[in-house]
């Protein structure tokens, strides 16, 4: 369930302009090191993101 | 259409029949009962279209013994299947008199508003998003310019709910968008852009029908039917699933089913 | 089992758009918007679309309230006009007919609210008068 409706935002949630914001991953409890490198991946990949539109750009696209 | 009706009506195949009546002109939405046959001559098929489905559901919850006749266009027919799916209205107590929609260049017999759309004025065509772009258009703007124009567009809010409200496959008794901890609500109007719309496109997911009341009844002009018409082909494309035309239970309604999709690589 | 549909006008603001008011035994239960009608074309404001719920509330006030000792308490119709009286025409004897206002309301009738600018210009002896639904 979680899958579908994660796949069906990602997709949502690009249509409106706010894509690659939203990730899912399986992580056991077991698996530190996987947990360590997805958190610290995601990390960067909004980083190279920038900050978020929706509080960026807002006020600018509103009096656009 | 007024002979099977009354013959309907007559033969308690039914107990009442939803169907529209001129009232000071305005056709009306109207409740025929066979006490009162002669009024059927008076049935109409208007050009305005009502949810004739939710009356029906509003009845049945309080009468569900109560056999229903109904008119219905293609869209009533489409959100009596979703209700019947998520039991809200049982089919077997509704009979419908199938019409097409009424006439347009598009289709003989068809009325829907999006069939002969309204053409957008210049400043929506600037800042904001035209009601009659395709998804595939909408899709392809770009990143920026997608997100700007949205915000617009959500920015116009006023809240009146009326998107909610008028929908026919919403029935929810709490609804998430009036839930106090899940959607800040209150305070200076409008609030929580995007939030507000996104959730209410989220949890349309699998039910929404298209039938375009939503976006009739916004007084902001927003494209609703153009955002809830994105969150249709991603279900449809994402798991082959038509609310109002397969049949069974939504996607989302079924749990443990092994998924059909991967998570996104980062 | 008498379902009607009542076509009618919301009365919370001047723009007078049009209503339609589900009726079940007699019980008004739902609005929805008049979409044939000429001024709000099938739209509502959050007023409108909740209007069947003033009807039924429970929390509807049943009596006047009266501000005594700083705080609202509920009383008789007598007592709230006989205070409304006596303090009118204090204020009016001290400070003269324009020091008070009279705010009416849309949930009364044209009638009423007819009477009661009369009876602030003609008894009161002021124009301020003004009106919820004076958008
Ligand atoms: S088009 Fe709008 S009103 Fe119609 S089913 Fe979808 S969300 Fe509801
Ligand atoms: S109908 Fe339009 S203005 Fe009203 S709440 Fe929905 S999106 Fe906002």
């Amino acid at each position: 369930m979680t899958q579908k409706k994660m796949t069906f935002l990602q997709e949502l949630l690009g249509f409106v302009g706010l894509e690659d914001r939203l990730h899912l991953a399986w992580i056991s409890s077991a698996e530190a090191q996987k947990f360590q490198k997805v958190v610290t991946d995601f990390t960067e990949k909004i980083r190279t993101l920038g900050p978020s539109p929706l509080a960026r750009d807002y006020q600018k696209a509103v009096s656009l | 259409m007024k002979d099977t009706v009354k013959k309907w009506l007559e033969e308690k195949q039914v107990d009442m029949f939803l169907g529209y009546k001129m009232v000071h002109g305005h056709a009306l939405p109207y409740c025929f009962q066979a006490d009162r046959l002669d009024e059927v001559d008076d049935l109409v098929v208007s050009r305005e279209r009502y949810s004739l489905e939710k009356m029906a559901t509003h009845i049945a919850a309080v009468y569900p013994e109560m056999k229903i006749g109904m008119l219905a266009r293609d869209c009533n027919q489409r959100a009596l299947k979703v209700l019947d799916i998520w039991d809200q209205l049982k089919k077997d107590s509704v009979t419908t008199f199938n019409v097409n929609c009424c006439p347009s260049p598009l289709k003989n017999h068809g009325d829907c508003s999006y069939l002969e759309p309204s053409p957008v004025g210049p400043v929506k065509v600037e800042l904001g998003i035209d009601n009659n772009m395709s998804v595939e258009h909408a899709e392809h703007l770009d990143q920026k310019e997608r997100f700007a124009h949205w915000m617009y567009e959500f920015s116009k809010c006023i809240k009146c709910y009326g998107c909610r409200n008028i929908c026919p496959v919403c029935f929810c008794k709490d609804c998430s968008l009036e839930h106090p901890e899940l959607i800040r609500s209150g305070g200076a109007l409008p609030t929580e852009v995007p939030l507000f719309h996104l959730v209410r496109a989220a949890h349309m997911a699998g039910r929404c029908i298209d039938c375009g009341l939503c976006e009739d009844a916004c007084p902001m002009d927003i494209p609703l039917r153009l955002l809830y018409r994105k969150v249709g082909s991603s279900v449809s494309d994402l798991f082959g699933y038509r609310p109002g035309i397969d049949e069974g239970k939504s996607p989302f309604n079924l749990i443990g089913d092994a998924p059909t999709t991967e998570p996104r690589p980062i | 089992m008498e379902y009607k549909l009542v076509p009618s006008i919301c009365s919370y603001c001047g723009c007078g758009c049009g209503v339609l008011f589900e009726v079940m035994d007699g019980q008004l239960v739902g609005t929805m918007p008049l979409k044939s009608h000429p001024v709000s074309q099938g739209k509502l404001c959050i007023k409108g679309w909740n209007l069947h719920e003033h009807v039924i509330s429970e929390e509807r006030l049943q009596t006047p309230l009266l501000k005594t000792n700083g705080a609202l308490q509920e009383a008789s119709w007598d007592a709230s006009i006989q205070t409304t009286a006596e303090r009118f025409k204090k204020i009016i004897a001290e400070h003269g007919p324009d020091s008070v206002a009279v705010l009416a309301s849309a949930k009364v009738t044209n009638e009423e609210n007819y009477l009661i600018q009369k009876f602030t210009r003609a008894v009161l002896g002021t124009n301020n008068v003004d009106h919820c639904a004076r958008l």
